[in-house]
């Protein structure tokens, strides 16, 4: 059997905010290809697990592994994180696509592309062009490289951040609850940008709301309440559960699918 | 004394004018930058200083601030002062009273940018001061535009206040003709050129304020 690489491990997760545990010793992994849905109510930490895996939150405990390197580890009961060199470099593997997209509203959407790749990977200006250029046309925004953030519209944006992060050809793809600041139309134009993705094999983690989608796109679905990983599997498994919570959630989220 | 001899003598203080206008604001912008870091310190030191520092230039009068900076030197440390730092004098005092309200200023936009831009910047791969200066930075100048402007026209209209120092500027001057030739017309000469003066600085701002609104 073929083992795929693992490109991300969280083991033993755990973050408070003034002594509320957020996150109560959380493990998963990911491996290549892999596209993993975590869903849950509001505060039950999904997002903090993102924000965490993705370096924007220090952890309290747990290690924390991308691609075999450690970019944090737990030495006597305290969360040690690798060294500045190290963390650059860890953090060019992955990528996060916003709520809010936070593209940078002084910057044309090309350079929201480029800049990063210019700037802080050095990457030949022809060379990042000609990226951006090629995932603007995939993604249907081949018409959008001069214009301004404020000019596009919500679904726009959200394209033209997931172009931003795929740009830097990222080994994982983040994407923290893409969805949730679209009105329903805009919603099903990012969520086939991401279903397309899906198609290529790129791999993956999302926090979604949206129960149809992640039964169709993921591989994977997680569940959590309360800081914990009540439950995950395949979608199949996650959406015929007996397990009573896990039911009534996605019930009131599906209309009573 | 005829009207273009007047008109000359107001010309050279206003010449003065506009010297210490623009030393005054090529320190006071980058100083009050450096002042909002201090503000806006994790160390709580330093936070403590600047905001005492801002309290006081705020907080009492820049004709107090010019004559203790001037005096000072003499009455505080017995260093004999020649005539040459006069005009030091009223550098270094609207320098450090400007760049308290600039500081402010700064820090205000600053604080008002989103969390999220930061973080955005940082999964990107930009470093504490490239994400600064790149992205940060930029927004906050087009978002405090209208406030720097404001206290560019006021500053242009304290240059005045040198007369209290007795720098030969052109309300000094205009005063000095004013007394002599026992003539109102003077200073109302002197007023038209601060008016000119300002007027060319409202157009200059609006310029920036439209160059920096292709975007929103």
């Amino acid at each position: 059997m073929v083992v795929n690489m693992k490109l991300l491990e969280m083991n033993h997760i755990k973050k408070e905010f003034d002594g509320l545990s957020v996150l109560k010793d959380i493990s998963f992994s990911v491996e290549e290809g892999e596209v993993v849905s975590i869903i849950g109510p509001s505060g039950s930490g999904k997002s903090t697990l993102l924000r965490c895996a993705t370096l924007l939150e220090k952890m309290d405990g747990g290690e924390l592994v991308y691609m075999s390197e450690k970019a944090a580890w737990e030495e006597d009961g305290k969360c040690i994180y690798a060294s500045k060199a190290d963390l650059k470099r860890i953090h060019s593997y992955f990528g996060l696509v916003f709520q809010n997209f936070n593209l940078f509203p002084h910057y044309s959407v090309m350079k929201n592309i480029t800049d990063a790749l210019i700037r802080i990977d050095k990457v030949p200006k022809k060379e990042a062009e000609e990226r951006a250029v090629e995932l603007l046309e995939q993604l249907g925004l081949a018409d959008k490289r001069d214009a301004y953030p404020y000019q596009l519209s919500g679904g726009q944006k959200q394209r033209v951040s997931i172009a931003r992060a795929l740009a830097k050809q990222p080994k994982i793809l983040f994407f923290d609850e893409p969805t949730s600041a679209l009105d329903p139309e805009l919603t099903v134009e990012v969520l086939k940008v991401i279903k397309d993705l899906a198609k290529k094999h790129m791999t993956m983690i999302i926090v979604t709301h949206e129960m149809q989608f992640a039964k169709e796109v993921s591989d994977r679905v997680i569940f959590m309440e309360e800081g914990i990983i009540k439950e995950q599997g395949t979608p199949q498994q996650l959406f015929e559960t007996d397990n009573e919570r896990v039911k009534e959630f996605i019930g009131h989220l599906t209309g009573g699918m | 004394m005829n009207i273009t001899m007047m008109l000359l003598q107001l010309g050279e203080g206003m010449l003065i004018s506009v010297e210490i206008f623009l030393l005054t604001l090529f320190i006071s912008l980058p100083l009050g930058l450096l002042v909002a870091f201090g503000r806006m310190s994790k160390n709580p030191v330093l936070r403590w200083i600047t905001k005492i520092y801002i309290s006081i230039m705020r907080g009492t009068p820049l004709m107090l601030q010019l004559l203790v900076v001037y005096f000072a030197p003499y009455y505080v440390f017995h260093i004999q002062i020649g005539g040459g730092y006069r005009f030091l004098a009223v550098i270094i005092a609207f320098s450090i009273n400007y760049a308290a309200y600039f500081a402010e200023i700064y820090r205000s936009g600053i604080e008002s940018m989103s969390v999220g831009q930061y973080e955005a910047a940082k999964v990107l791969g930009y470093g504490k001061g490239q994400t600064f200066f790149y992205i940060i930075f930029p927004q906050v100048v087009k978002r405090v535009l209208p406030s720097i402007t404001n206290e560019i026209i006021t500053l242009v209209k304290d240059t005045s206040m040198a007369f209290a120092i007795a720098q030969a500027e052109m309300f000094t001057i205009a005063k000095q003709i004013a007394a002599a030739q026992t003539s109102i017309m003077p200073l109302m000469v002197a007023g038209v050129f601060y008016y000119i003066f300002n007027l060319l600085v409202a157009t200059i701002m609006e310029r920036i304020e439209k160059a920096y609104s292709y975007y929103r």
